[in-house]
């Protein structure tokens, strides 16, 4: 892992505009459920994880990465076109007329594998793919980032249990646990901890990490492609939703939304005092 | 005719086909049968078994069609259907990965196990979405050549085959990819039937015959339905019957009203199946004894028919 953890910072301020600024210009978006993200995406695609090759999105050998809390497309839209996918330029047209994809995540875009939007569906499908590879002993990786409320739907334990007894030792789950849903905060609603138990038990190596510190996820993954068990292995990351921009963390009101008038300009200003204060 | 289960008649071939390409997989949803013994026995790496999780049966599915499999789901068909609803919307039907889905039980043919188990709402769901085809089994025959057929299938098919063993009506030389045959020629009316009630219609015309009443039947066994070919074999039909074992709104009669009326046909039709006014039905017998709560027995089918043609 030679990657320069500041240089990846960086990047995660970076990204976090590109994705506030979209969001702003689209008046649309689920801004926070993106931030809660960023550090989570920018190990997995700056950081050395995973295996991609933006000139051939459907290169055979590409690590597959499933985002299955599609209602992060944002993030992804905007790694993607980062990291060289498509022209960047399409994230002008974010959810515009003439653009190319919308609120949700749409499996056409190039560097996108699935449709996603509706919740409990990504990791299911990639327990499938990975499932597929080893039938067919292929050695790429299945990476899958799960929203903390998706694991409210009944399929994704399920496919938990299914992916434990098959031994998908090549599929990676990402909990993005930061503990707001659409209306509260996920222990008031239904408790969802102790999650790690949860996971645990259905036969999963389990990893509780910082979802901020890209150093702590970097670790956590560096030797992914040789791992001695046969278990699936699950990243409970522990996020703020928003995080990055104070004046929409924590508050449900954001769930869904981009802030507009002097919203967007307290979220600009934050998101640069934040950059600042590091 | 060889008369066995269509179910038997779908796996046999399925067997042979998964015999030659490893790419076949079936999922089973824990659902067995006699004929999936040798499957799992002699090809156990192409066999997987979920367990009772129809949404997890989708899901592994999906993934594995975008890995390249040809994939087969199979379980009793109101579960693979209704229960994994919202995954055949977003993976099928939205994405269109392609999969055979294969839903035993059609209409009340699990009997006395009663409406957990019967299915009379799947032909109006799975037909009401895009890049979604429905097979209706008719006969053991046709069980086998569509499953044939799937092997090369580029969107989504379900498969609704029924429990109880019907003589065959159909010759292996059929090409079923026309979705609808003339079973009994007829000349300006028409019983327009699916799946079950072919063999239903078959012998309602016999009985109706020795009253002097000449009807001829055309199975609808393919959704969407074959416009194509029902425009040119209903030229000059006046009167059409529709008789279907499944709820009325929006199956095989809602079909065929669709038909006749974007094309300004000048056919009057009279829908037989079930009302939703008479709800589920928990009698017991036999599938004859439910007929009779729903108003489909043979002899409501003679009076509904006899009257109708003769009006």
């Amino acid at each position: 892992m030679t990657a320069d953890i500041s240089s990846l910072k960086n990047k995660s301020y970076e990204l976090r505009k590109m994705v506030l600024d979209m969001c702003i210009k689209a008046e649309t978006g689920h801004v926070t459920s993106s931030l809660s993200s960023v550090d989570i995406m920018v190990a997995l695609y700056y950081g050395g994880i995973l295996k991609y090759d933006t000139e051939n999105p459907h290169w055979a050998d590409r690590d597959r990465f499933i985002l299955s809390k599609g209602q992060a497309s944002p993030l992804l839209y905007t790694v993607l076109a980062d990291a060289g996918f498509f022209d960047p330029s399409e994230l002008d047209r974010f959810a515009q007329r003439d653009g190319i994809f919308g609120v949700h995540l749409q499996w056409d875009v190039p560097g996108v594998e699935l449709t996603s939007g509706s919740l409990g569906h990504g990791f299911g499908v990639a327990a499938g793919i990975a499932l597929g590879a080893m039938m067919d002993k292929d050695l790429f990786m299945v990476f899958t980032l799960l929203g903390d409320g998706e694991c409210y739907e009944g399929s994704i334990w399920e496919t938990a249990m299914f992916a434990a007894h098959n031994n998908l030792n090549n599929l990676v789950a990402i909990v993005d646990r930061n503990y707001l849903c659409v209306t509260d905060f996920t222990e008031n609603i239904v408790a969802l901890e102790p999650m790690e138990d949860k996971w645990r038990a259905c036969g999963w190596n389990v990893k509780r990490v910082n979802g901020h510190s890209i150093k702590d996820i970097l670790e956590a993954l560096a030797f992914v492609r040789s791992r001695r068990s046969h278990k699936p292995l699950v990243l409970i990351a522990d996020t703020v939703k928003g995080e990055g921009i104070d004046c929409l963390t924590n508050d449900p009101i954001w769930h869904g939304q981009a802030p507009k008038g002097k919203d967007a300009e307290a979220a600009r200003v934050c998101l640069l005092m934040r950059q600042n204060d590091e | 005719m060889n008369n066995i289960a269509q179910r038997d008649a779908f796996w046999n071939r399925i067997y042979d086909i998964a015999a030659q390409d490893r790419n076949v997989i079936l999922i089973s949803a824990d659902m067995g049968a006699p004929s999936l013994d040798k499957y799992r026995k002699d090809l156990p790496a192409q066999f997987v078994n979920v367990g009772i999780a129809e949404q997890n049966a989708v899901l592994i599915g999906s993934g594995l069609a975008l890995k390249g499999k040809k994939v087969y789901l199979y379980a009793i068909a109101p579960f693979i259907t209704l229960r994994c609803l919202e995954q055949i919307r977003v993976e099928c039907s939205i994405m269109n990965i392609p999969m055979t889905i294969v839903g035993v039980g059609a209409g009340m043919s699990y009997q006395d196990s009663g409406p957990t188990h019967h299915v009379l709402e799947d032909i109006t769901i799975m037909r009401s979405m895009p890049n979604i085809t429905i097979h209706n089994i008719t006969d053991s025959v046709m069980a086998s050549e569509v499953a044939g057929m799937s092997y090369n299938i580029k969107n989504t098919t379900y498969v609704r085959i029924d429990r109880e063993v019907f003589p065959d009506i159909y010759s292996p030389d059929t090409d079923f990819r026309t979705g609808a045959a003339v079973v009994k020629k007829g000349e300006d009316c028409y019983l327009l039937t699916t799946g079950c009630m072919t063999h239903a219609a078959l012998h309602a015309v016999k009985r109706l015959e020795q009253k002097n009443i000449h009807v001829g039947i055309i199975d609808i066994y393919t959704f969407p339905i074959n416009e194509e070919f029902l425009l040119e074999t209903l030229k000059g039909a006046r009167k059409v019957v529709s008789i279907e074992e499944h709820f009325l709104p929006g199956a095989l009669g809602s079909a065929v009203g669709e038909l006749i009326l974007d094309n300004d046909m000048p056919i009057k039709l009279k829908r037989l199946g079930i009302r939703h006014a008479k709800g589920f039905c928990y009698k017991y017998g036999g599938r004859e004894t439910i007929r009779e709560f729903y108003g489909l027995d043979r002899e409501s089918l003679d009076r509904e028919i006899e009257l109708f043609l003769t009006d």
